[in-house]
């Protein structure tokens, strides 16, 4: 199969590599890099359990390609603390409960991320309608929601 | 002693989570082991045919291609929970009964090639008449899926209390209506897989499982390897909610492909094969006659309820019980028949589901709602009219220890501002009420109680061994927590080995509500046993009575003279010197009535314990769309005792969404036998834009026997959420709803059926 050279950035780290022209980002991730944090819920870009940071959005790397990649700057799960300390979204996402079995929780916080990250201080509608892009079969989602919320920056008396 | 509790009781971070958070937390298709393999089943494109034939021939020489099992390659064991259910071969022999059934399994280097040589496998089939609709399966001269079951009916449930005719004969009102239900999918996110690994004789297993000491007892009678060389091992869970409780075709395919090739080789389904070829729900009929005094008390019920079971037994006599006893559990039935018929259909293999029963339930709920209206009642008070308290027993025979239906149904009226049931404008707001009581402590007559080591080692720290499983609820925490309590050490000095079926002892999975109940004694009282003993040494120390001493922040230390203390691991280490380290045992086993069969003798106590629940629901409906939206949901659930508040409501705000907002969206379609909707875009799921504002309600009823009072947490919320919210709908529209989900096309069905006059 032919083989397409990329160049990216990964969690900080810079990788090269010469991929397989069919494979997805989720694969490169999930099977070379061995990022297993990164989580295969659907193939089809439905559940949103692979979201990773693409650029600083949240994209979904089990419908992207590998080569599509190239010269991008990638943020998974395994990337987000910074050495010891973890990132508020993760310590608030342990602090609120919102964490169950735990398959969906890296594609949410990452999605959660990239939200807080445009918009430091999202309504709740906003954080809801952010967090329907992925599906979590344990919550309810009410404890994902207050977990994001907790994190945002404090919003303005309205 | 309650009041002085520490660690039980507080919203506490759970013990799992950080590693899930960081993406460390490692699921089945994250392992990798070294020279693993890649495996792909064949799977059966018909619904029911005979296999004349299986040629693997070329797909064997099929460069890194490394083994094809077939039947062949095992041992002809057929599993079933019971010996009377035993009937699924795991990989198909002479017959194929559904589409996607395993009939052949390869292990090659890598998935492309497994997914290659699937193709060379040669498969003659003589297809046969096959039946999908259980009505049409029961018909006289249908095709027969399995010899052994005349007219295709796998199990027939008959139980009968008092003299239902002649109460119905007396009844002030009487009411007939027929509900039926379409299955779901538990659509757990983590999709099915299996790691097999087979070397000195050993066989090591990881795959999503909600009971690894239950799977590895199956494995080992269908392999024909003793128990102690099938070794499930711990692994994340991604969501269970049923579909993990029972050994799945995956787990022998996996088995035999490591056997037969002596390397590790991983199965990972697709989304597609985790619907059509991982267990699925129940699809139900439920004709309901209900007969009541003036005064609204229920004095005869006559059910007759048919499932649809898909091509095996699976749990067979379980599922065709569950939503009856949980029914009978919540409300005082002085006289009923129950006739539950689980029918074989050429369609996928069946298990118990969390939200297990909805046309039965909601059909229940719905019709009280119905009766309440006809004698002027609210439908709260026909509720607690009928709504069994602790002390009395069920209509077969099962004392209610604590709880009971009343408070949890004041509680959550209260929050809810319960309107009295009255019939709002659709596009208003119309409440409704759906009540539920669980078993927790429920063997059901092929699981075990549980039982608990802990050592404390020579720095004070502990390790707690317990064959427990999380599958996603919190378990793991519980237990550590419960630990921590009764050992007076913070949960960090806790290291929990757990799910392990080489060093774990028997436990009875996380299913059916038995973790906190059994599993959390078991672990208090292995814990308890350790504390007595450094409790012996440290007063042999002080010179201080063992009874005024205590455990508490790492330290011994004297009830009455806080000053007479000492660490604790200045006893741990005295007891190694001693030759006598500290080393505790537990176990507990609900009490129950061993001779109660779910067939053969369906009377007795049934379940150590009954958890009791009340949701109220707040909808409005557009009569011109049939769309349901869902503002405002309010449950109360009595746990018992909540050993993490945090984690009980966590499990009663996904109920919300896994069984209440199912009940408008949530069906598995079928055509002749293939399911048309088995993945996540087609099979439409609740989002967060979907839920309601939820409040939910910790009662607490302390049970005399749970762990610190505990039953379990959250089941009842997923036993009525779905009844709940089938009630407001009923209640806002005023029209019968006989077809469950609510989906719009459905609803407004409903209101022209009712328009024509079809409905009463």
């Amino acid at each position: 199969m032919e083989k397409i050279h990329v160049t990216l950035t990964v969690n900080g780290d810079r990788i090269e590599a010469d991929v397989p022209q069919f494979q997805t980002l989720l694969e490169m991730l999930r099977d070379t890099l061995e990022l297993t944090g990164t989580k295969e819920g659907c193939g089809q870009g439905a559940c949103g359990s692979c979201t990773v940071l693409l650029n600083g959005r949240p994209a979904r790397s089990c419908i992207l390609l590998a080569a599509e990649a190239d010269g991008a700057d990638v943020v998974t799960i395994e990337g987000l603390a910074e050495g010891e300390r973890l990132h508020p979204l993760q310590e608030s996402f342990m602090d609120k409960g919102a964490v169950q079995c735990g398959f969906c929780t890296p594609g949410m916080i990452l999605t959660a991320k990239g939200l807080l990250d445009r918009n430091q201080n999202p309504s709740k509608t906003e954080i809801i309608t952010s967090v329907s892009s992925n599906l979590c079969r344990c919550t309810g989602y009410k404890k994902i929601i207050e977990a994001v919320e907790a994190t945002a920056a404090p919003s303005d008396a309205t | 002693m309650k009041d002085q509790v520490t660690v039980v009781g507080k919203r506490q971070r759970r013990t799992d989570s950080l590693s899930k958070v960081t993406g460390q937390a490692l699921y089945t298709a994250d392992l990798k082991l070294p020279r693993m393999l890649h495996a792909k089943v064949l799977r059966s494109p018909h619904p029911h045919a005979r296999i004349l034939n299986i040629d693997a021939g070329k797909a064997l020489r099929l460069p890194g291609v490394k083994a094809v099992v077939t039947s062949a390659d095992g041992h002809g064991v057929k599993w079933g929970v019971f010996k009377y259910t035993q009937d699924h071969p795991m990989i198909a022999g002479d017959k194929v009964r559904y589409v996607g059934e395993d009939v052949a399994g390869v292990a090659a280097i890598d998935e492309e090639t497994a997914l290659e040589a699937l193709d060379l496998i040669e498969v003659e089939y003589e297809p046969l008449p096959a039946v999908f609709d259980p009505q049409e399966a029961m018909a006289e001269g249908a095709p027969l899926i399995h010899e052994d079951y005349p007219r295709n009916i796998n199990i027939h449930v008959h139980i009968e209390v008092g003299d239902v005719e002649e109460a119905f004969a007396k009844a002030h009102l009487v009411r007939e209506d027929t509900f039926n239900a379409a299955g779901e999918a538990y659509s757990t996110l983590e999709p099915y897989a299996v790691v097999a690994d087979f070397r000195n004789g050993y066989l090591d297993l990881w795959m999503p499982n909600a009971s690894p000491h239950v799977r590895a007892k199956a494995l080992s009678n269908l392999l024909k390897l003793p128990l102690n060389r099938v070794r499930v091992r711990h692994i994340n869970v991604g969501g269970h909610f049923g579909s993990r409780s029972e050994v799945s075709p995956g787990d022998f395919v996996t088995s035999l492909l490591a056997l037969k090739t002596g390397r590790p080789v991983r199965l990972s389904l697709t989304r597609e094969e985790n619907a059509t070829c991982t267990r699925q729900v129940h699809p139900m009929k439920a004709t309901i006659k209900t007969g009541v005094s003036k005064d609204g008390t229920i004095t005869a019920k006559k059910f007759k309820v048919v499932y649809d079971g898909g091509a095996y037994s699976s749990t067979g006599p379980i599922a065709t019980s569950i939503p009856y006893y949980v029914y009978e559990e919540a409300y005082r039935l002085p006289n009923v028949t129950y006739d539950g018929y689980r029918v074989i259909t050429n369609k996928g293999i069946r298990g118990m589901y969390g939200c297990h029963g909805r046309g039965f339930l909601g059909g229940n709920e719905m019709q009280l709602d119905m009766i309440a209206r006809d004698l002027g009642m609210d439908p709260m008070e026909i509720r607690l009219k009928n709504g069994l308290t602790p002390g009395e027993q069920t209509a077969t025979g099962s004392v209610i220890k604590s709880g009971g239906l009343a408070e949890p149904i004041r509680k959550a009226a209260e929050a809810a501002d319960w309107n009295g049931g009255k019939s709002g404008s659709p596009l208003g707001t119309s409440q409704g009420m759906g009540c539920v009581a669980i078993m927790c402590g429920f063997p059901m007559g092929f699981r075990s109680g549980s039982s608990c080591y802990v050592k404390i080692n020579d720095d004070g720290q502990v390790t707690l061994v317990s064959g427990v499983v999380d599958t996603g609820m919190g378990n793991e925490s519980m237990m550590v927590q419960i630990a921590a309590e009764v050992l007076g050490v913070p949960i960090e000095d806790i290291n929990l080995v757990n799910a392990d079926t080489e060093i774990t002892n028997l436990d009875p999975g996380a299913y059916s509500q038995s973790a906190a109940f059994v599993g959390g004694n078991a672990v208090k009282n292995a814990c308890e046993d350790a504390k007595n003993q450094i409790l012996e040494f440290a007063a042999a120390k002080l010179n201080y009575p063992a009874e005024d001493l205590d455990l508490k922040d790492r330290m011994v230390i004297s009830k009455t003279d806080p000053e007479k203390k000492m660490p604790m691991r200045w006893v741990v280490r005295e007891a190694f010197f001693q030759g006598r380290p500290i080393a505790g045992t537990g176990a507990f086993m609900p009490k129950i009535d061993f001779q109660r069969e779910w067939v053969k003798k369906p009377y007795g106590q049934m379940a150590g314990t009954f958890s009791y629940g009340c949701s109220v629901a707040e909808v409005s409906v557009d009569p011109e769309t049939g769309l349901v939206t869902v503002p405002r949901f309010t449950t109360a659930h009595d746990c018992g005792y909540p050993i993490n508040p945090m984690a009980v409501e966590g499990q009663m705000e996904g109920s919300v969404q896994q069984a209440g907002m199912a009940v408008l969206m949530e069906e598995t379609r079928w055509s002749e036998g293939h399911l048309l909707n088995p993945d996540l875009l087609e099979y439409k799921m609740p989002l967060a834009c979907d839920m309601p504002e939820i409040e939910s309600i910790i009662v607490r009823s302390e049970d005399p026997e749970g762990p610190f009072g505990a039953k379990e947490g959250g089941l009842t919320t997923r036993m009525n959420a779905h009844s709940a919210i089938a009630c407001a709908v009923h209640t806002a529209l005023g029209v019968p709803l006989n077809e469950l989900p609510l989906t719009p096309d459905r609803v407004l069905k409903a209101i022209d059926a009712a328009k024509k006059g079809d409905g009463k």
